[in-house]
Formats: C-alpha cells, structure tokens, sequence
C-alpha cells in the first residue's frame, strides 16, 4: 500500500521525520519497503508567470513566451494553447532533468532560442494529463523551488500491510496505526453534506435477498452533475498512490477507497432499468458482461447488484457495462457497502480477478464506516461535478455484535515472557480502540471494534499487545523444557557418511530441481511398461522441461555435465542425493532417496609425470565397492537389462538378492540425447535399500598373531567363465584361506589371470605342507571348470 | 733400521692419495700383508733384544697412527661419495605437486549442516517429511483455510485437486506432533517449491524448519533460542532484529532481520537501503494448530520458525544470484 505522507498528516499530527516515523512503523509489523522522495524528480523546475505571449514569426502553432521566474525573465517557446498572461506556471530551467533522458538545454526551436521548457502534468511525473501545461494555484510563490511547494514535496510509503490486516488498506487505516505510535486519536475528514429538496425514496428502491451476503447496502445520489476532470489535488494523490486518475466521478470512489477503505462503485443512474436496486445471489449459470468488456461466467453463490431487469454489477467485484460511468452520465447511484468476505473471495479467484476493491472486500473492511464512506464520496462529488445532492439515502443493515474477548493479565505475561503492568496493558489495547468492559480479579473483557476482524481470540489480542510494547523491549530468554535424549536420525548418519565418503573420493556434490521432463525418460530409452514411467504430473508447470516430478536422477546430472563440458571442463566426478518420485495413480507417491554419481573423462587432464587415462568400467565400480564397504555390504553385478546401459559394460547391482540399483556405461545414443560425446560411468541406487540392508555398527575383528602365506597362481580362463567364479571356487577350498585377489589380467586369445590366494591361520603358524596341499587342492579344483586351463 | 725412511715413506704416500683407489691401493702397500709394515716388523727378527723392543715400540705406534689417518681418510672420501650422491638425485622442487583429488559439498548442504549443527547442540532432532503433500497439511492443518488470504503469498504447484509440492517445510510441524506427544523440539531441513523463477526465486529451494512445543514456552524464549543461533551463525557481534510480522500459523508471529553484511547498518542496495536483511520467520504456534492436532493451548505452548537456506548461503559466501547454486559450474562448486 502506497501512502502519501502530505496525505497521512490529514488525519494525524505527525512532527517526526518521515523515515524515522517508517521505522516505527516497521517495528510495528507494518513493513515501509521504500520511502521515496517525490520531490527528486523535477530538480531546476521553479514557480514562474506568463509575462508575455506572442506568436512564433515562423509557426503558427508555437508561441513565443516572457516568463517570470523572479530573478530573470526567460523567453521560451510553447507549443500549448492553454496559458494567459498571469498564469502561473511550472518552469524547467536550462539544466533541469525531468528524466533520466531528458535534459532541457537552451535551444532553438524553428530559429528562436528557447531557454527552458514549460511543463504538463505529465511531463513533470505528477499525473497522466499531458493536454496542456500545468496551471498552478494563485498562492505558489514565483521563483520558488515547485519542489517546495505545498502538496508538492512529498514522501511516499510503501508499507507491506500483513495480509490480515485489511483494516490497514488506506490513508486512515495507517493512520490510525501511526496515532496508536504517537499516542494520539487519527481524526476522520470534517464536511458539510448540503441535501437538496428531492427525497431518493422517490428516485431508487433497495431490497437484498440474501443479508449473510451482503449485511450493510448504503445508497446515495446525485444528480445534474458534468463529468469533468479532477482537481489537481486529488489527481496527484490518487497517482502517488499508484492508481490511474479517469474522471471526476470515478476518482471520488478511488480517492475514497484510498482515504477510508472503503470500495465505491458508481452506476450512471439514468442507464438502471426500474429505479430499484437488488442484492441477490446467483442461481444459475448466467453470463454478465463487466465493463472492461470481458463476457464473465457466473456461477452459484456470486453476489449480484441487479437493478429492475437484470444485473448490473458482480458485486465487490467489478461493475456492468450497462450501467457504467460515461462522460455523459448526468445523475449517479453511489454504492456503498459490506459484503462477505467469503463470497467475495471465492468468486473473485474463479474469475481470476484481482481488483482494488475485491481486494479489499476479500480482507473485510469496516461495517461502521460503510454510510460515512457514502456521504464523503457525495459531498466531494457535488464539490468537484457540481450538480444537486439527493436528500438521504436507502440502506439497509442488519447490525452486528462488537466482539468480546476475555484474557487475564497473568496469562498476557506468561505467554509474553515479560512483567508487563497491567495499566501499560490497558493503555496499549486503548490506542487501538480495544477499550475494557468490564474487569474482575486480574481478568478483562474487551470490546473488539468491527474493523478488527483478524481478532478473533485471546491469542490475538495478546499478539496486539505484544506489537505495541515493542518486540525489541522483550528480554531474550532460554526455554525451560524437559529434558530428553535427542533422536538419532539414522537417515542423516547413513546420508553423512556417503557424502563424506563420496567427497573424499573425488566427487562433488550436486543438487539439480526434482523436475524433470517426458524427454528425459524418452532420452533414456524407458519402454511405457516400466515403472519409471508413472510420472507425477504438475498441472501448472512453468515450462515443460519441468513438467514432471525425476523418476531419476541421472538425467539431471548428465544435464550438468554438457553444461560443464561446454564450458571447457571435460573431467568430472559428481554425484547427487535426492528423491525420485513415483506416482501411485493418485493421492501421495513413493519418494525414493536415491543416489547417482558419474565419473567422465580423466582423473586430471594431465600430470607431468605420468600419462593420464581416462576412466573405464572399474574406475565406478571401485567406488561403489568403497561405498558398500562403508556399510558393510556385499553386493553381486548381474547382467543389465536397463535400456540406457551399453549392456556389455553394466550391471544391476543387488543387494541380499534385492535389485538396489545399476552401474555401468551409458549408452552413446543416450549421451547423444545431452550431446555428450565421451564416454559415462554411472550407477544410481535405492538409497532405501542401502539403509535397510546397510549396517552402521563396526565389529573388531582380532588381528591374526601368526604370519600368512601368499601363492600366486595364473590360468587361462575364457569369456564365458567370470573372474567371480573362480574367486568363490578358491574360497571354497578352506576357511584358511582369507583373501582372493586378481593381480593380473590381459588378453591375447583367451585371457590370462594371475590370482593371490592368501592364507592365514588365527591357531598357529601355518606349515608349507599344508599350504602346498591346499595349492594343488585348488589348482585341481579349478582345471576341472570348463574353459579354464593351468598356465605354466 | 731406518724408521725415518719409513716415516718418509708413509708421508710422502698419504700426500699422494687423491681417490679412494688410491687410498685403498695405499693401504694395501702400508698395511697389507706383504705391506711395508709387515717388512718392517719382519725386519725385527735380526735385531737383539733390546733394538727390538725400542724399535718394535716407534713401529707399532707409527702404525697405528697411520691407520687412524688413512681411516680419517676414509671417512673423508666415503662423505664426498655421499655428497656427490646426493648431487646427482637432485630434482627440481618448483615442478607442480600432484594434488590429490577430493570433490566438495554443495554451498547448500554446507549451510543445512551448519545449521543442523547448532540446533543440535540445542537439543533439537531432525526429521524429514514428504515433498509431494496434501493440501491439508499444507495449508489447511496450518490454519490456511481454501481462499484464506495468505494462500496468495505462495503460488503453489498442484500435482492433482488436494495434492500440492509443499510450499514450506512447515507442514512437518503438524506430522511431527501428531505422531508425538509434547515436549517437541525438532528441525526439518529439506526442498520446498513455488511457481516462480528469476534472478532472486527458483522453483524449487530449501528450507529449515523448527519446532519446540512444551509446557510454559514463552515469546521470549523465542527469542532467546533465535538470538542464539544468529550469534553462532553470523558471528557473536551480530545485530538482531525481532518485529511483528503475520504468518497464519504462528501468533505472535515475528521477522528476525540482522544487521546488513556488506553496509554494517548504512544502507546499501542488498538491504534495499534498511540496513537490515531478513532472516528467519518465526513465532508462537497458533492455538489452532495445536488445538489441531489433539494439543491443548491451555497447557503447552511453544513457537516454530523457518528459514530459506539459499538465502543464509549467499549471505555466507557472498553469492548474488540464487541461480548460481543450480547451474553447478565446476568453477563455482570447487571454490567451497
Ligand atoms: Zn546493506
């Protein structure tokens, strides 16, 4: 909400600096965004008067001025019709900026020097009106900064009124705010209202079907008014506070909306059909037309304004065309009044309408205020179009109670945590009109004013006092609470050790958004059957490429790998721990913790020393080895059937027989999809499975007193025969035996593997002969698999 | 016997070891077993018995003291060997080390860490909830009736009518205390999402969120246990600020702002000129919510707050543009 500050002194006496008054009102809950200066934008332009006007020798349509601007008479040339001589005008002198790209020089204008520039409205930022120059009031001083001038130089507040505290949404409602600061009372506007002789019982009728709907309806009229444009006054006010100024009639209802809150809405009274006026609910589907010339759907439960034929306006909401204000009107039907909340809100988010009065109605505005309102629009409507007021008005209102709410001292500084006096208590609800009925024993009853309608229970109220003694008078304490051993979050020790584990392995750390795309799961190849396809669809997605909830996370990360590849990294280890989503048809999906991480390119680019390879098959599936190690975990590779692995370079990795995942190459035409063009060592797994399989517990194992013995033994093995079984086969042969390792592997026709056996006895040394039988043991053993052969 | 000429001999010889060949084939011609020692001592058989004694005697210790020069020799030689050894290992030290390679946590897990920590020490749990969630916990469970006003300030992505990505993680405070019993105190770190995306929003961020319900939890405790953390996360010197604020679910209900990190309080453009930067929302848990969910607020009480930790981020390290933490540059996620 912008305020004027020239404006918020109508109603209050305020002799503190406006930024420090900002402040305070910050501190009160009402946040000032900005304070900005109004007057910075016209820098050079003074007060002057027309001395002179000639005609431009050489044009027609210019005109050749003397202006007084009281230490020098200046010639400018004007192109405008509407000055006289003695007319006060706002001059910008050589120098001035009315813009960032505007800077008035001296310069001829069709041959004559023209030293300044008289302005319009419009060009010195004050309103829209750009059809003539800006004529002055009698009592600015010539030669007077316009800056200085009254109504002129102003601040402007952009306060972020809390969204419950529509009370707040106009001049007096902060003012009343800034009152309760100053300790002072916010003064409503002083008028005369002069009635004519015509009673509107004899120009309108007022019925309303539905009173929860519509509680307070206020009619007013007025009539043999000529729409004209408003007051400079009222334009500047209504534009500092960021609205558009139209015409007499329709600047009234904004300019009173802005002072008391209160939405107006004007009907050219000639155009209702039947002299009556009716609130009532829509029944069935009807079509309206509202006047920004937009056909509306209504719907059931839609407050209507009708007149003797049909509807005239939505109401709170916006009004008809067919009873809109013109330039013509002559006569208007001022509407004033209280609709709920409810019903307003509900039509105004289905018809997508956000208006400055729907706004308001939405918050609730106050019940009290709604004739007031009424009769200040009309008093200033007859002061501004003339015309003839007419006597009273219809109104119908169905009164409702002033809330009481009852809380007691004690309860006040227990919730607090303050000694605050009971005295400072009455005194701060007071300042907001929150005044004590009746007093019993340390407990109070308080009369809630209408306007208030976000107090609804003690917790308000002491949220209120709260406010108003000062958050920063509150001293800062430490809770007593009960003491209780914390949880331990298994979850966050299992997360903590993989990251940990996986930084010191080289990887870093990446948090891609959850969304994900229907490409993505076409990128990878997954057939419609598999499970990864039940997306979680978001119906208001902000683009496609987020139009689903990840059924995976690798296809974002290989996103942040081009990302870096394109900007000349090409060597990466990343890895990502986040959820997957899998729909359930409807209602809440799975969401899977779940880990990905990618190795491409090389460990380093290169290292002086030594010639860098790039990273293969067993470079991932080390870390992964690592990993499970952490949790003590075995895991066996199958073969994959996932269809954006390159099948002879992948696995599924299971776990206790249970698929937790997969590793392996990704496919090149997959890589293509993310144009990539080097090969990517990938495994995404369950995290689910890692922690339910997993184990955090660490058991000593005794360390063997006794040396081992070590054999190497070396075989030809073929393809078909994996490296896996000759390994289990030679732990088969005793339980002596405590390690098998590959040492050596290459390949000339069939490949030649080199194997250390070592073993180790926890009873005593072992002797030769024993490891020897166990040595020809194996080599037996072995020789008899098909396909492998002893190499000698 | 001449023992002169042999004192000559042995002079003239040790002058003119160079090399430790020569030492060693000098060695052999003095000390050897057909040495010139040995000739000498040999030479002692034809002399009477005194001669003997007096010139055994000057022979001996002759011997011996030449055998501790030619040993002082050695040594000497056996250390040049070692020097010119040494000599020819050299390397040049100003080639590039080998670095070995190690990844980084992301600036945000950095920060969820950091702040998991202290809430720790505080005697605070951690707990996680679901980022797909029904609008009931959502909203309504925190007093954010359908059309309720504040449903405004959050533009919500819906996966189907009644099923939303959460908005805020402060739906975990209602499944926290409706799986429990009072005293609560818990945080909930985790991803929240809202339709907006630009140089300050993106579409998903993160949050912390913190609860502590027991019997007599004041507002000043609230402000205590905030006070506490801001000190240990920004420094013990650290302005704070503590003004009313609205949130639906909380009341009072307070903005915790400190005190601007790049103008110490002047005003600048990070802190739109106010000197101060929001922080934290927080406040007493609304009767509702616990009447909501089987408390009584008669009985306990206690507040909750929650924190964007983009934002606590780029206020640690100085990142201007929430983007920066999704695009995931090498170059931006090894400088953490
Ligand atoms: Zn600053």
């Amino acid at each position: 909400m912008r305020i004027p500050f020239e404006w918020l002194k109508e109603f209050v006496v305020i002799e503190m600096e406006p930024h420090e008054l900002a402040a305070r009102l910050t501190m009160r809950g009402f946040e000032v965004e900005s304070v900005e200066e109004v007057e910075s934008a016209f820098d050079g332009v003074v007060v002057g008067t027309i001395a002179e006007i000639e005609k431009h020798p050489k044009a027609d349509k210019l005109s050749l001025c003397k202006v007084d601007i009281g230490r020098e008479i200046l010639s400018i040339v004007c192109g405008a019709k509407n000055i006289s001589p003695g007319d006060r005008v706002p001059v910008a002198t050589v120098g001035a900026r009315l813009s960032e790209n505007f800077l008035i020089e001296k310069r001829p204008v069709r041959g004559i020097d023209s030293f300044g520039m008289l302005c319009s409205e419009k060009e010195l930022g004050l309103s829209n009106d750009h059809s003539g120059i800006f004529i002055l009031p009698e009592d600015f001083v010539i030669g007077s900064m316009l800056a200085h001038a009254p109504g002129i130089r102003d601040v402007v507040f952009d306060i972020s009124v809390p969204p419950n505290r529509g009370d707040c949404l106009s001049v007096y409602g902060v003012a009343r705010e800034v009152a309760s600061i100053l300790k002072q009372k916010a003064k409503l506007p002083i008028f005369r209202l002069d009635d004519g002789q015509e009673n509107i019982k004899d120009y309108l009728s007022l019925e309303i079907h539905h009173i929860g709907a519509c509680p307070r309806y206020v009619l007013r009229m007025i009539k043999d008014i000529s729409i004209v444009s408003s007051p400079f006054w009222m334009r500047n006010r209504i534009m500092k506070c960021g609205m558009r100024p139209i015409n007499s009639v329709v600047d009234v209802t904004n300019y009173v909306m802005l002072e008391l809150g209160q939405p107006l809405h004007s009907f050219d009274y000639e155009r209702l059909r039947g002299k009556r006026i009716e609130v009532r609910l829509t029944e069935g589907n009807d079509r309206f037309r509202t006047l920004d010339g937009q056909d509306r759907d209504l719907d059931k439960g839609d407050i209507l304004i009708c007149d003797g034929e049909g509807p005239v306006a939505i109401a709170g909401i916006m009004g008809g065309e067919n009873s809109e204000i013109s330039v013509h009107t002559k006569a208007v039907a001022l509407e004033s009044a209280f609709f709920n909340p409810l019903f307003i809100r509900k039509t105004a988010r289905r018809l997508g309408i956000r208006s400055e009065a729907s706004l308001r109605f939405e918050k609730g505005i106050d019940v009290d205020n709604v004739d007031f309102a009424a009769e200040r629009a009309i008093f200033l409507m007859n002061a501004i179009s003339g015309g003839t007021v007419i006597k009273g008005k219809q109104e119908i209102h169905e009164r409702a109670e002033k809330k009481t709410i009852s809380v007691s001292f004690a309860r006040i500084n227990e919730v607090i945590g303050t000694p605050i006096e009971q005295q400072e208590v009455v005194e701060a609800l007071r300042s907001i009109d929150i005044f004590v009925i009746a007093a019993l024993e340390g407990n109070i009853s308080l009369s809630i004013p209408l306007f208030r309608h976000d107090i609804v229970e003690y917790m308000d109220v002491i949220e209120e006092v709260t406010r108003i003694y000062g958050f920063d008078h509150i001293p800062p304490t430490m809770p007593v609470v009960t003491v209780q051993p914390q949880k331990k979050g298994l979850k966050d020790i299992f997360t903590r050790k993989t990251k940990d584990y996986l930084i010191s392995a080289g990887f870093s750390e990446l948090i891609n958004f959850s969304f994900s795309s229907l490409k993505d799961n076409e990128n990878f190849l997954i057939p419609p059957s598999d499970e990864r396809t039940s997306c979680v669809t978001i119906m208001n997605p902000l683009s496609k490429d987020y139009g689903i909830m990840r059924t995976m996370v690798a296809p974002g990360i290989l996103k942040n790998v081009a990302y870096n590849i394109n900007r000349g990294s090409k060597n990466m280890r990343f890895f990502e721990m986040g959820k997957v989503f899998i729909s359930n048809g409807h209602g809440l999906p799975e969401e899977y913790p779940t880990l990905c991480f990618i190795m491409t390119g090389k460990e380093r680019e290169y290292f002086w020393r030594e010639k860098a390879t790039d990273y293969d098959f067993f470079d991932i599936k080390g870390v992964l080895e690592g990993l499970m190690g952490q949790f003590g975990l075995d895991f066996t590779l199958m073969r994959s059937e996932e269809p954006f692995l390159n099948r002879s370079r992948a696995g599924d990795i299971l776990v206790g027989g249970v698929k937790a995942g997969w590793i392996g190459e990704l496919k090149d035409e997959v890589l293509e999809a993310y144009e990539i063009e080097q090969k990517c060592y990938c495994t995404e797994l369950r995290f689910d499975i890692i922690m339910a399989k997993g184990n955090l517990k660490v058991q000593f194992q005794q360390i063997p007193r006794y040396p081992q013995a070590v054999r190497d033994f070396s075989f030809y093995a073929d393809d078909a025969v994996p490296v896996s079984t000759l390994i289990e086969e030679i732990k088969m042969v005793s339980p002596l035996i405590q390690h098998v390792g590959v040492f050596d592997m290459f390949k000339k026709e069939t490949r030649s593997i080199a194997l250390r056996v070592i073993f180790q006895s926890f009873e005593d040394t072992l002797k030769d002969e024993t490891v020897n039988g166990l040595q020809e043991i194996i080599i037996t053993k072995l020789a008899n698999i098909k396909g492998v052969t002893l190499r000698t | 016997m001449n023992i002169e000429e042999l004192h000559n001999r042995v002079e003239s010889g040790i002058a003119s070891v160079k090399t430790i060949e020569d030492l060693k084939g000098f060695k052999l011609v003095l000390l050897g077993r057909k040495g010139l020692f040995a000739e000498y001592l040999d030479g002692l058989k034809s002399l009477n018995k005194e001669e003997r004694k007096d010139f055994g005697r000057e022979i001996n210790s002759l011997k011996s003291e030449t055998e501790g020069r030619l040993k002082g020799l050695e040594d000497h030689f056996a250390e040049e060997e070692r020097k010119r050894e040494q000599e020819r290992s050299w390397i040049d030290i100003t080639m590039p080390g080998k670095i070995p390679l190690t990844g980084r946590k992301h600036p945000i897990t950095q920060t969820f860490d950091e702040i998991i920590r202290i809430f720790s020490s505080l005697g605070f749990s951690v707990a996680e909830g679901p980022e797909v969630e029904t609008e009931h916990y959502n909203f309504e469970a925190l007093n954010i009736p359908k059309d309720h006003p504040a449903r405004d300030m959050q533009d919500t992505f819906y996966i189907e009518p009644g099923i939303v990505l959460r908005t805020h993680t402060s739906p975990m405070q209602i499944r926290v205390m409706e799986s429990q019993l009072p005293p609560v105190r818990v945080i909930v770190p985790g991803a929240v999402y809202r339709c907006d995306h630009d140089v300050s929003h993106t579409p998903m961020f993160h949050q912390v969120e913190g609860l502590l319900v027991d019997k007599g939890v004041r507002f000043s405790d609230l402000k205590g246990i905030l006070t506490v953390f801001i000190h240990e996360m920004f420094g013990p010197d650290t302005p704070v600020r503590f003004r009313p604020s609205y949130f639906p679910f909380t009341e009072p209900s307070a903005e915790i702002d400190i005190g601007c990190v790049i103008c110490a309080g002047d005003g600048c453009r990070l802190c739109k000129e106010t000197g101060w930067l929001e922080i934290l929302g927080s406040g007493m848990v609304h009767p509702q919510v616990l009447r909501g969910v089987g408390y009584d607020p008669e009985e306990v009480s206690g507040f909750a707050f929650g924190m964007g930790v983009e934002r606590i981020a780029m206020l640690r390290f100085g990142i201007d543009d929430i983007r920066q933490f999704y695009y995931h540059d090498t170059r931006f996620l090894s400088q953490f």
